[in-house]
């Protein structure tokens, strides 16, 4: 292989795991915030790809323009679905943990069936955008704009987010709330608004990634599970709940799925990943930056 | 009267841990809850705060009822809880803790007269800021969360055994820091195992004994009452009581 192509090969896995990062952040956050897996985040993304898709279509204005409307979408779905379904679940009197994971679960396939029909399973794509099908050419390496707009995207909602976390009282209540869930009331703060909150964040920064997603990709109700797969690989591999830890493993995701693509035949792309998986598995069930 | 508990009762893990307490406090007091282990003094604060929802009686503050009431609600009316295992954010810093004390009141302006009268209370928080909460003394944790607490500007400040597992050179300093907030116009409630420090800075005392209030009294009555001696101050209290307080009680 030569340099050139190696380069390639890892420019492409960078871009790639960057946007893998932006899609799995949230559904760190939330488990972080609460210890709540949410099985849903995948129809999160797929229902922002709609809203993208459907945006432009009324609007006839660019995904990149949209993209902050879609996030507010996605903002209040995620809170709504904390709000309407998470919150009952967190009653459970036996089995929490069991109740949580089948009311996500629920939710997900409730989302995928409305989906399929009220959009049909007919495949769909945002046509004629700025960015769509357009590649950079960096001497003889070709990026597409998608992915290089997508990555620096990721980039910027993870600086926001870390400036939220670290230098706002809304984000020193989500670290006391994920620290203590309890004792926030100590200090007059209502953790079902911070969980609210941080549901909807969560999901408004999954909605990012289906904006930029809706760019490159085709759209139907299924799409959502397989980015999903790689959310959750990408989550237990950066550690549950550490949201630099998503942005280390989305990277070292892409690269890992960008170099298997290269040696395996294209079809087995997905195996180096589930292969790297399994070793921080075994190694470290924590995860790269977790705590157990 | 500031707070008034009238006939409260909670269940805890199916049993009644208080039954038809009452007890009352005013603006300007000190009053001491005191009793045994398990006569349900940690049940009383916390069923005050919100944190324990009472089975059936009435918890009146400034007037209104606050008895179901969730705890961040009832801390925003003004009272504020420091639980026996105090509840910090261990993770968090020093500066984090006491700037989520004062999130209902989030204007700058408005932190800055809370922080000041902490620092001024326990200069020693002040050279901690950038320091981990949950590495902390246990001195400094209490110091701490009663810090946070009155970032909330509480107009009751509810205290559970402040004085548990400290040095008694730090038990007086945290009874001084009491008795100074009450002359600041902050009512404290106090519960206290070890009755002896708390009662001679108390203006009022409650005795409570499986869970009701069985003795009550001005602090200097209960004192001098052979039973509360006899009982809750006897001798094991002698060997750990803190320094007496020059001209204080009897």
């Amino acid at each position: 292989m030569t340099t050139q192509a190696l380069v390639q090969v890892l420019a492409s896995g960078l871009l790639m795991g960057l946007i893998y990062a932006l899609i799995a952040v949230g559904l760190s956050l939330i488990f972080g915030l609460m210890d709540v897996v949410n099985f849903a985040h995948g129809e999160f993304l797929m229902l922002a790809m709609y809203a993208t898709f459907g945006l432009v279509l009324v609007t006839q204005l660019d995904p990149v323009v949209l993209m902050p409307l879609v996030a507010a979408l996605l903002f209040v779905l995620g809170a709504a679905a904390y709000l309407g379904v998470v919150r009952f679940a967190m009653r459970a009197k036996a089995n929490q943990g069991m109740v949580q994971i089948f009311a996500t679960f629920g939710l997900a396939i409730l989302l995928q069936g409305a989906a399929q029909y009220l959009f049909t399973p007919d495949y769909r794509n945002v046509q004629n955008t700025w960015l769509g099908g357009r590649t950079l050419d960096l001497g003889g390496i070709f990026l597409p704009w998608p992915q290089i707009f997508g990555a620096f995207v990721s980039l910027a909602a993870f600086g926001g987010l870390h400036l939220l976390m670290s230098r706002t009282d809304f984000g020193r209540a989500l670290e006391a709330t994920r620290e203590d869930q309890g004792a926030v009331a100590l200090v007059g703060i209502d953790r079902n608004r911070v969980f609210a909150l941080g549901w909807g964040l969560g999901a408004a920064l999954v909605g990012l990634a289906g904006a930029v997603l809706a760019i490159f990709y085709y759209i139907h109700p299924q799409v959502g599970a397989s980015f999903a797969l790689i959310a959750y690989v990408t989550v237990a591999l950066g550690g549950f709940g550490s949201v630099g830890g998503a942005l280390v493993a989305g990277i070292i995701v892409g690269l890992v799925e960008a170099v298997t693509a290269v040696i395996l035949p294209p079809a087995l792309k997905s195996i180096g990943v589930y292969a790297l998986y399994l070793a921080v598995v075994f190694a470290r069930p924590q995860g790269l930056f977790g705590r157990l | 009267m500031l707070l008034e508990v009238r006939g409260l009762s909670t269940a805890y893990q199916g049993l009644l841990a208080i039954q038809g307490v009452s007890i009352e406090v005013d603006t300007g007091e000190i009053v001491v809850v005191a009793g045994a282990n398990g006569a349900g003094k940690s049940t009383l604060l916390k069923s005050i705060s919100g944190m324990e929802r009472p089975r059936s009686g009435e918890v009146v503050f400034d007037g209104a009822r606050i008895d179901g009431l969730p705890g961040h609600a009832i801390t925003a009316r003004g009272i504020a809880y420091v639980p026996e295992n105090k509840r910090l954010f261990p993770r968090l810093s020093v500066s984090d803790n006491l700037r989520l004390g004062s999130y209902l009141h989030r204007k700058e302006a408005d932190r800055e007269a809370p922080l000041e009268r902490v620092f001024t209370l326990f200069p020693r928080l002040k050279e901690r800021l950038p320091q981990r909460a949950g590495t902390l003394s246990g001195g400094e944790q209490q110091m701490l969360a009663i810090g946070r607490a009155l970032m909330t500007r509480p107009r009751l400040l509810m205290l559970d055994e402040p004085s548990l597992g400290l040095a008694p050179l730090i038990v007086a300093e945290v009874m001084r820091t009491v008795a100074r907030l009450r002359d600041e116009g902050v009512a404290i409630l106090l519960v206290e195992q070890n009755a002896r420090a708390a009662l001679q800075i108390a203006d009022h005392g409650y005795v409570l004994d499986g869970g009701s209030v069985v003795l009550q009294g001005d602090s200097r009555t209960l004192q001098g009452d052979a039973r509360v001696v006899e009982t809750y101050l006897g001798t094991l209290a002698v060997d750990d009581a803190p320094p007496s307080r020059a001209a204080s009680g009897r």
